[in-house]
């Protein structure tokens, strides 16, 4: 089966170019490199050095950071799902009053992240922190470290990491077959029962899709456990960075990172072996769009109105607590006595003060644009290959596509560094060190394993019916992709695409050693605004940067994704006029008496 | 209506606009570069860790009114000299300096760095810098300090600092950095160690040395990211903590504290920002020149009033802050053979981190 499979991969044409890019970039850009610096650390004298592990081993502090971080993934894998598909229901399946209120308030956690989200939550919850200082004002007794640790960390961070849930899990939603569901209602099914054995099964490539990112995002934990985790909740990341950093114990680092990889790898193959077993079809195959569910049982559903509402509460108040934040002097932020004198707009004049503050601003918004459109547009063609075609190569070059999920991006970077500073012949003999290109091929390829992901789960989706019926009827392949298939990921696509942009806008690691002097990104100029030592305000100018970084982030999600959602009934309003893509899908599938006519993407 | 049609055109207005900016960024960038092999001419491109709290603005303005054309490239100590190291074969920078004399040893072991005796070289003294070979020369100095708010009377001032850690009753009363990444928490561990050493030892240091530093960390409460030691003080969570002298004096008018200085009888950890040329640059001249211009005993000068340093530069020394200069002579130099923390100093942070920290 796998031998037809790699026939019929080099019968097409468009699939051996892709192929033949895709493994030309594979090995330029992710084998060769990494491998290069990986041999250099771990055969320093040509000879295998195994001192690394006996080292980690008899460490007690990285031995329980690891088992922190494999404990932390493990829970939000499941906290996470909990509370990410309770705010996909109550924004897109139940009709809930004010869901699109809701849903801007939940959305808040894809504009902001980082040692922002986590000092957001520790001024409001940590020791100094404001609703602990009203509690202790009424309950003196109450402990003041309450907020800290394990729980600190599992609770702050299952609500920072929901965004994949509401945009992805959110759109596979929206293209359930709702006459499965009201058939099922008409046959005496409850809401529950629907829920259960209808929706969230149909919501499985998805789901599984986020849980592995999920616990990777559990894995690389890094800020929430440095503020909050406290002595007895810290995790493996920082010593990570730390060991990558210094060249003597980079060979502890990469050993470590192989290890999260690893395990990450391995959630990953059973996930596949799962989505393999099952199909899972959830594209609706009639015109009935989904309808929002009434929860029957009063008292539920007053209970979900409830949740949802204190939900919205917990979301928003870290970020209108950033807003004020500010305008603030950061000694009022760090001592925790905020005055109206405190109020001030020296922060913002700092920043804005600064010569070209513009610039880095500009260059950050070239570079993540650029880069997580090539990523999305390459992995689009690379994603369906690997989808279609299952046999030893796809799988092979899947694999491969998740190195930058092994290592951290300082040694991605720093490999990349040291790989391209002589004329290289992968690369036509150019010596790309030094030059604007090598921070943009860092960023497509720490990029590629969570746009090939979600391309992949959002193509797993689509009925292969769809695509036989366009070859039966002589469509060629690239005609296929572009008018049956595309249409039906865009939502996803875009979403990615927009997450992409947002997440690479102020990094600091990949550029820190690959940026192009006259070119200075953003997270760089972060950086150089917030140190020094005698910089007290460092807060507060990250505060800012944070502000303005939320309004371009914003700014993206509504241009890229956010315009199609508008309220539902306009939606609705708006679909019930054909458009191109949604013809030729009906058109074509007409042609199969078998089927129904299929309504294309949402 | 046709949303996916629209989105399309979107995109494409986008890409097209994107790659019009990326045409002539890249456009500018290969120009750049064709004039450097040209005539060795163009910007300078200058690596430092020492560009916060505005001196990265300070030094490029300077510079111009002294007729240079300079970029500068502000990166974290560690990141800095991991950089410059990667780029050996093909540097981007020209001229690098505010690290520290551990990491510009290893700058030079790496041969990443160029020797270069700068004019101002007799007016500093030879042994704040590479005493050796001449490969980084110095410009300011200062010292790493254990500090605490001598006008809060509750505190208890030990006689010895290093009763913090052996005496229970300052449990968890002082700050410890664990960014062990850092230059400043790498000194602090090496002035730990100091009193320890013993090349016949594993690692160089004897096990009175790690029982230190073990207790140091065990007793200490770990630093907050984000947190400033002097916010801590503020709101009373610490009563001591390490920082770098030169962050005393804006802290002192930012939070109303007279800092108070805990001076052990050995002294305390130097440390030392030095410059050089980055070996292999395009413009060999014009950075010698820019280091003679920056050390000189008038920039230096200009420098130290400015942002309250302690220039190596004796001439420049004149034009310190006297609060300064007064703390600094008060800060016996703790003896530290910095030839063994070179080379050791990656594998004692190593195993600290291991073994130590909490």
């Amino acid at each position: 089966m796998s031998n037809s499979s790699l026939r019929s991969m080099v019968r097409s044409p468009l699939v051996v170019v892709v192929t033949l890019v895709l493994l030309w970039f594979v090995a330029t850009f992710l084998v060769f490199p990494n491998v290069n610096l990986l041999v250099g650390t771990f055969f320093p004298d040509g000879r295998f050095s195994g001192g690394a592990v006996e080292k980690l081993l008899s460490s007690e502090r990285a031995m329980n950071s690891l088992w922190h971080s494999f404990l932390l993934a493990a829970t939000l894998a499941v906290t996470v799902n909990v509370v990410g598909i309770f705010i996909v229901l109550v924004t897109e399946y139940f009709a809930i009053r004010g869901a699109r209120l809701l849903w801007l308030g939940y959305a808040t956690t894809l504009i902001y992240g980082g040692i922002v989200l986590a000092a957001g939550y520790n001024f409001i919850y940590g020791r100094y922190g404001f609703i602990t200082n009203a509690v202790r004002n009424v309950f003196p007794d109450v402990d003041p470290n309450w907020f800290s640790g394990y729980f600190a960390v599992v609770v702050v961070m299952t609500f920072a990491t929901t965004t994949n849930h509401m945009l992805f899990l959110g759109s596979s939603l929206a293209k359930i077959d709702y006459q499965t569901i009201e058939a099922a209602r008409s046959m005496g099914a409850s809401t529950v029962r629907i829920l259960w054995r209808i929706v969230l099964p149909a919501l499985r490539p998805m789901i599984f899709a986020v849980t592995v990112l999920t616990f990777l995002t559990g894995l690389g934990a890094l800020t929430a456990p440095l503020v909050l985790g406290g002595q007895d909740f810290q995790t493996i990341a920082p010593i990570i960075l730390t060991f990558s950093r210094s060249t003597g114990s980079r060979d502890l680092a990469a050993l470590l990172a192989i290890l999260l990889g690893v395990a990450t790898i391995i959630l990953l193959a059973l996930m596949n072996r799962v989505e393999k077993s099952g199909v899972y079809f959830s594209v609706a195959k009639v015109a009935t769009p989904l309808k929002k569910q009434p929860i029957r049982n009063p008292l539920a559903n007053a209970l979900v109105h409830v949740a949802a509402y204190a939900l919205f509460v917990v979301y928003a108040a870290p970020v209108l607590l950033i807003v004020l934040f500010s305008f603030l002097e950061s000694t009022a932020i760090l001592t925790g006595t905020i005055t109206w004198d405190a109020f001030t707009l020296d922060n913002y004049a700092t920043v804005f003060g600064s010569t070209a503050v513009l610039r880095p601003f500009v260059v950050s918004v070239v570079y993540s644009a650029l880069a997580s459109l090539i990523a999305v547009v390459g992995l689009l063609f690379v994603a369906r290959i690997l989808q279609k075609h299952r046999n030893p190569l796809s799988t092979l070059i899947e694999y491969l596509l998740h190195i930058p999920w092994i290592l951290p991006t300082i040694l991605i970077a720093l490999a990349l560094l040291q790989t391209f500073d002589r004329p290289n012949a992968l690369v036509g003999g150019n010596v790309l060190t030094g030059t604007t290109v090598l921070l943009l091929v860092a960023y497509v390829v720490v990029k590629i394993p969570f746009t090939l992901r979600l391309l992949k789960a959002s193509f797993a989706s689509v009925p292969e019916s769809l695509e036989d019926a366009a070859r039966i009827l002589g469509a060629p392949a690239l005609y296929t992709l572009r008018t049956v298939l595309f249409p039906l990921v865009v939502p996803t696509a875009a979403a990615i695409t927009a997450l992409n942009f947002n997440s690479l806008l102020d990094d600091y690691d990949a550029a820190v050693f690959l940026y192009h002097p006259l070119y200075q990104p953003l997270g760089i100029a972060i950086k150089a605004s917030t140190e020094g030592e005698n910089n007290l305000d460092s807060m507060s100018i990250t505060f800012v940067y944070t502000v303005l970084l939320m309004i371009i982030m914003g700014l993206t999600m509504y241009l890229v994704y956010g315009r199609s959602r508008v309220s539902p009934s306009r939606r609705r309003r708006r679909r019930s006029g054909v458009s191109v893509p949604d013809r030729t899908a009906e058109v074509l599938v007409a042609a199969d008496p078998q089927r129904p006519p299929v309504r294309s993407s949402t | 209506m046709h949303r996916p049609l629209r989105v399309t055109s979107v995109a494409t207005v986008l890409l097209g606009a994107l790659a019009l900016t990326a045409c002539s960024s890249g456009g500018e960038a290969a120009a750049g570069s064709g004039g450097e092999s040209a005539d060795a001419g163009g910007t300078l491109v200058v690596y430092t860790n020492s560009n916060g709290d505005g001196r990265g603005e300070w030094i490029t303005e300077q510079a111009t009114e002294a007729g240079f054309d300079i970029e500068i490239v502000g990166l974290g100590g560690a990141d800095l000299a991991n950089r410059v190291v990667a780029e050996k074969n093909n540097p981007v920078g020209d001229v690098v300096f505010g690290l520290n004399n551990m990491y510009f040893e290893t700058l030079k072991a790496e041969e990443a760095i160029a020797p270069y005796t700068p004019a101002w070289s007799g007016e500093v003294d030879e042994q704040a810098g590479d005493a050796e070979d001449g490969a980084y020369w110095p410009l300011v100095e200062q010292a790493i300090v254990t500090v605490y708010d001598s006008a809060d009377d509750s505190i208890d001032v030990p006689d010895d600092v290093s009763k913090l850690w052996t005496d229970d009753s300052y449990a968890g009363r002082y700050e410890v950095n664990t960014a062990l990444g850092q230059a400043t928490p790498q000194l602090v561990l090496a002035g730990l160690l100091a009193e320890h050493t013993d090349e016949g030892e594993d690692l160089g240091v004897t096990e009175d040395g790690w029982e230190q530093v073990e207790a140091y960390f065990a007793n200490g409460t770990p630093a907050e990211e984000g947190t400033d030691l002097y916010a801590r003080f503020a709101r009373d969570e610490m009563d001591f903590g390490t920082i770098p002298s030169s962050g005393i004096t804006s802290r002192d008018a930012e939070y109303g504290t007279t800092t108070g200085i805990l001076v052990p009888e050995n002294g305390v950890p130097y440390v030392t920002e030095q410059i050089a040329v980055i070996e292999g640059t395009k413009r060999q001249d014009q950075a010698q020149e820019f280091i003679d211009w920056f050390g000189s005993a008038d920039v230096q000068g200009a420098f130290a009033a400015e942002f309250s340093a302690y220039p190596v530069n004796e001439a420049a020394r004149e034009q310190a802050l006297p609060e300064v200069i007064e703390r600094m002579e008060s800060l016996p130099k703790q003896e530290i053979d910095w030839t063994l923390t070179r080379e050791h100093i990656g594998e004692w942070v190593e195993k600290t981190e291991l073994e130590y920290l909490p």
